[in-house]
């Protein structure tokens, strides 16, 4: 991954933590509109995938970005592809994909692979996992690039983008850097117990 | 050598072109094919929109129809060989006998290729699938050593393609039954191993679960590398022990073999994964074209990280390098 995706995932991830904490309290009907501009968007941009989903059963899939303090669900389907925010414990879905939101969304991009995900464990799949695979298969086999499709439907607002990106990643970095200054007292006593305890099992064989 | 590349969907198909593929390999979205996973695979026009973009580049496609007919109702694999024909594919990837046939009557001017599915190993085998069929190139089964095809490219007169990297099968390619005992669906017939409807995953406290039908596949502790929901690949009690009885999730890479798989005849290197995603068709076939591209430059191969996108985090040369009976 090169610097302007590191910063993109960033961006990306900053901001819908930010918006989802912001939404949290509110009424999920409030939300959907935006859900729906982002669908229509992907489904303008995208018509073969959605065509795709939308031969599919009826079926609902949890999507989970453990990361972020809320969950989304993805109905499939002929009556149409629909994204609501859910919590992520509420009603049961008929599928689940679990992992954190810059995975998710390299999955959505096809910049990673499904397969290896789940092999590293960085991917949780329950449930229908035919619903699963028709829905990774249909968003892979297009070059989705979920910004430049939600930059290109913000018309002249989309010029804001790059300087908010560009701010949420020097941000992100200091705060990085800042975390590691805290933790590096603790890093440094927990690396001394370790180093102690392997010499303890040396003695020990 | 000649590099062959999967593709699932018209974008894995141009990822594969772009990384560096010689040739693309890619099956219809029916049972007519060894891939037939829910979502993935190409309608009649994906295929001539795929045909147009690699013959652009110069590169080739071949169509695989490398399950085997229903009885008594072939029309669905004699539509997927018209239809690569009438499209323009560059050769057909076949194991039926019946098929087969009916290409090679058919289409005369269409190139045939024998399918793995057809476990052909044996200059005896390959000799007649050429006299009757007139087959240009045999991909061979996983099964035999460098020396064995060596020995093998000097007693018949087919190109050979092998496997060099990707998922592994046990050694019956296309005789299989382990999926249709669990599930009543196998690759040799619907074209589908172990098919997704079949799979559940469950969390189990910190484990992961994989069931196939009614069987416990395999219990991955935490952090431990998984691998698919596949019988062979799993894990069972016998004697009271734990243990892979079949085969472990591991994924073949010889790429490192390829001076020697040179020297043994081969012509074309296949890479195995049309389900995958084009993320994986992308960094393997670049490896791969870095690979053959050394070699063929007079350089050593380089070795090639892609451990992290392989099943179970690991690798092996499978039987190229056997050591055992």
């Amino acid at each position: 991954m090169d610097d302007a995706e590191r910063q993109g995932r960033i961006f990306e991830t900053m901001f819908a933590r930010l918006a989802l904490t912001a939404a949290r309290p509110l009424p999920p009907a409030l939300l959907q509109p935006a859900l729906d501009l982002i669908v229509a968007t992907l489904r303008r941009n995208h018509p073969h995938a959605f065509a795709r989903l939308e031969e599919l059963d009826d079926a609902e899939v949890l999507i989970d970005p453990v990361d972020l303090p809320l969950a989304f669900r993805l109905r499939l389907g002929p009556a149409g592809v629909r994204l609501r925010l859910c919590r992520r414990d509420g009603e049961a879905a008929g599928a689940v994909i679990r992992g954190e939101f810059p995975v998710l969304l390299d999955l959505l991009e096809g910049r990673t692979d499904g397969d290896a995900l789940f092999f590293s464990r960085d991917l949780v799949i329950e449930g229908d996992t035919a619903v699963v695979v028709a829905l990774r298969n249909a968003v892979d086999g297009e070059d989705i690039d979920l910004a430049a499709d939600l930059a290109a439907a913000l018309g002249p607002f989309a010029r804001l983008l790059a300087p908010a990106r560009q701010a949420a990643t020097r941000l992100h970095d200091d705060l990085a850097e800042l975390h590691g200054l805290l933790l590096s007292p603790a890093t440094r006593r927990l690396e001394g117990v370790e180093r102690r305890l392997a010499r303890l099992e040396k003695k020990s064989h | 050598m000649e590099l062959i590349c999967p593709a699932g969907t018209l974008a894995a198909l141009r990822a594969a072109v772009d990384a560096g593929a010689d040739s693309v390999y890619v099956g219809f979205r029916d049972e007519t094919n060894a891939r037939n996973f829910p979502g993935l695979n190409f309608s009649r026009d994906e295929l001539r929109e795929g045909l147009a973009y690699a013959h652009a580049h110069g590169r080739n496609v071949f169509v695989a129809i490398n399950t085997y007919a229903r009885a008594g109702s072939p029309e669905a694999w004699h539509r997927a060989i018209d239809d690569a024909a009438t499209l323009g594919a560059d050769a057909v990837i076949l194991a039926d006998l019946g098929m087969l046939d009916y290409a090679a009557r058919r289409h005369p001017d269409l190139r045939l290729h024998l399918s793995v599915q057809a476990s052909a190993s044996n200059p005896e085998a390959i000799a007649l699938y050429k006299e009757a069929f007139g087959i240009r190139r045999v991909v061979l089964p996983r099964v035999l050593t460098i020396p064995d095809i060596a020995r093998l490219n000097a007693e018949i007169d087919v190109e050979t393609e092998v496997f060099v990297f990707g998922g592994m099968c046990p050694m019956a390619e296309g005789r299989c039954s382990l999926s249709s005992y669990a599930t009543g669906h196998s690759p040799n017939g619907q074209g589908v191993c172990s098919p997704a409807s079949h799979v559940r995953y469950e969390q189990r406290g910190d484990d992961l679960v994989s069931r196939l039908g009614e069987f416990t596949i395999n219990v991955f502790e935490d952090g431990e590398p998984a691998g698919y929901p596949t019988l062979c690949k799993g894990r069972f009690v016998a004697n009271d022990r734990a243990s892979y009885l079949f085969e472990e999730p591991t994924s073949l890479n010889a790429i490192s073999l390829l001076p020697e798989l040179k020297a043994a005849g081969v012509h074309a290197l296949k890479i195995e994964g049309r389900q995958r995603g084009r993320a994986y068709i992308s960094a393997v076939v670049r490896a791969c074209r870095q690979a053959v591209d050394a070699f063929e430059a007079g350089k050593p191969v380089p070795a090639a990280a892609l451990s992290e996108i392989t099943e179970g985090q690991r690798d092996t040369a499978g039987a190229y390098k056997k050591t055992w009976r």
